[in-house]
């Protein structure tokens, strides 16, 4: 442009006419100019403006961006939360999955115990038939011991008893030929004859006592409960070991009280219970140096105890639980059967009353029983 | 045997001491029967006489007949000393003859052998002591003789003595 004025400028310099023309000419140039610069002032002032907005904006936008690193840190940390959820939730997937199928095959196996479960149930009612049958079995073998053991202790005793036979016999014997020689020697006196006589009779009818009663122990009786006095019993068991007990030097105190004790129960094996304590104390005191056996009763309210104590070595400790057991024994083999004390105790028990045994140390064994006593309206039968 | 034969019995039976007693008077005449119940009463018998035999049971309370056959062996080592046993008890026969007795008898009691096993007894029993008085007496015959040869071997060497001075 300023060449274009210059060349303006010089033409009307060559030209005056054309001077007012170049004039108005660049007048007009002028106005347009100053037209195109208000324009661009404009222009420039919309433009400052729209380069505040953009600042602005630009401010906004670069405050947006941080929200947005934000945002996209917090979405980071998202994610990974959620693929660490996801990894979990895959595992619980994974471990319910292992527990369903355990869970399947616990079904499985719960059925196979079902059916185990009825098997045995079906057994286990065939064993309950069985059982009944071998505890009657059981039964029936209790009795044959019990007779078993009547005729091992009838065999024990029957050592003393033949001893005991063997003097009325004997006696019987002299007596009798006594009397024979003085009949021979044609004694005319009959008293004296008739003395001899006499005393085989008391001879036989001592032989006959013991015989009747070997035989009433000895028979296998049926098992009957009666009202029994226990003072007979007692004192009729002594009378079968007396014999073997006197020999032996053994003292015997018997206290029973004043009281008559009825129990019901069967005398005989009964008997046998007192029968086998006594051998058992006649054995206990073999190697003491005092030889004593003491039988003490004494009746309470509805019940009677009878202890028998020895003066033996006791029990060592530790066995008194074992002696009732069936074949226990400490007694040399051949000599006993290891069954007196289980039988004792088996026809104590039948007889609901109990058994048992105390034995200090250095002192002797005492076995204590415990019995009830008869209802008080069967005692009238006693006997 | 003239003298009246003295047997005492020993028994803890009061019936047998009444009948085997008996038993011996009517049998064997004029025998004197004495009765102990006891060994114990049996020794206190023994201590103040001798008797000529002495029956004794051998199952008794207390002292039994073995142990009063073993007193009787040292208080009175001549008296013949019988021992009554039950059937079959053997091993005490044994013990009972190697203790010393000189006969044993069982019960059931037969009275004939009873008997006849008491005089055999006492017969042995006085043979014995007639034997043991023989040899006594051939003893004291013996130590006579002895004495005489030894009084005649003195006798000659006086007398040669003489002769060669």
């Amino acid at each position: 442009m300023p060449e274009t004025a210059t060349q303006e400028r010089q033409a009307a310099v060559a030209d005056p006419g054309a001077a007012v023309t170049a004039e108005q000419r660049l007048r007009a140039h002028v106005e347009t100019l100053e037209r195109r610069l208000r324009k661009r002032d404009d222009q420039r002032r919309a433009m400052l403006h729209i380069m505040g907005d953009l600042s602005e904006f630009n401010k906004r936008l670069a405050n947006q961006r941080k929200a947005m690193l934000h945002v996209l840190a917090d979405y980071e940390q998202d994610r990974r939360r959620l693929a660490r959820q996801t990894e979990r939730l895959d595992s619980s997937r994974r471990a319910l999955l292992h527990i369903l199928q355990d869970s399947h095959q616990d079904k499985l196996r719960l059925e196979a115990s079902r059916k185990a479960m009825i098997h045995i149930m079906g057994d286990l009612r065939e064993t309950t038939a069985e059982m009944q049958r071998r505890e009657q079995e059981l039964r029936d073998k209790q009795e044959q011991l019990v007779q078993a053991g009547k005729l091992a202790t009838l065999g024990e005793l029957t050592t003393g008893v033949a001893h005991e036979l063997n003097n009325p016999l004997n006696n019987i014997g002299l007596f009798v030929g006594n009397a024979v020689d003085l009949i021979e020697l044609a004694v005319t006196e009959k008293g004296q004859i008739v003395r001899e006589l006499g005393h085989a009779m008391q001879q036989v009818s001592k032989a006959t006592e013991i015989i009747s009663h070997l035989r009433t122990f000895g028979r296998a009786a049926p098992v009957s409960r009666e009202p029994i006095s226990l003072r007979q019993v007692i004192e009729r068991a002594l009378s079968l070991m007396r014999e073997q007990l006197r020999l032996r030097e053994i003292e015997v105190t018997v206290d029973l009280g004043l009281e008559e004790p009825v129990v019901l129960g069967n005398a005989i094996q009964l008997e046998q219970v007192f029968i086998n304590l006594l051998t058992n104390a006649r054995d206990a005191v073999a190697e003491a140096p005092r030889k004593a056996i003491r039988i003490a009763c004494s009746t309470g309210s509805g019940a009677v105890d009878v202890s028998l104590a020895d003066s033996g070595h006791g029990i060592p400790p530790g066995l008194e639980r074992r002696i009732f057991d069936p074949f226990f024994t400490t007694k040399e083999v051949g000599k006993g059967t290891g069954l007196g004390l289980s039988i004792t105790y088996g026809i104590i028990n039948e007889h609901g009353g109990t058994i048992s045994v105390v034995s200090p140390p250095g002192e002797g064994a005492t076995f204590l029983i415990h019995l009830p006593l008869a209802p008080a309206e069967t005692e009238e039968t006693s006997r | 045997m003239t003298t009246t034969l003295s047997v005492l019995i020993v028994d803890d039976d009061p019936a047998l001491l009444q009948a085997l007693p008996q038993a011996l008077r009517l049998r064997m005449g004029g025998v004197t029967v004495e009765t102990a119940e006891s060994a114990a009463a049996a020794l206190e018998r023994i201590a103040v006489q001798d008797y000529d035999a002495i029956v004794t049971d051998i199952k008794m309370p207390g002292m039994d007949g073995l142990a009063l056959l073993a007193e009787i062996r040292t208080r009175r080592p001549d008296t013949p000393t019988l021992i009554i046993t039950g059937h079959g008890e053997n091993e005490l026969v044994v013990r009972a003859l190697r203790g010393g007795a000189c006969d044993f008898i069982q019960k059931p009691i037969d009275r004939g052998y009873f008997v006849a096993a008491l005089y055999r007894a006492i017969w042995a029993h006085v043979q014995n002591r007639k034997a043991k008085d023989r040899q006594l007496a051939l003893e004291s015959c013996a130590e006579e003789l002895e004495r005489i040869v030894q009084k005649l071997e003195r006798e000659p060497r006086a007398v040669s003595g003489r002769a060669e001075s």
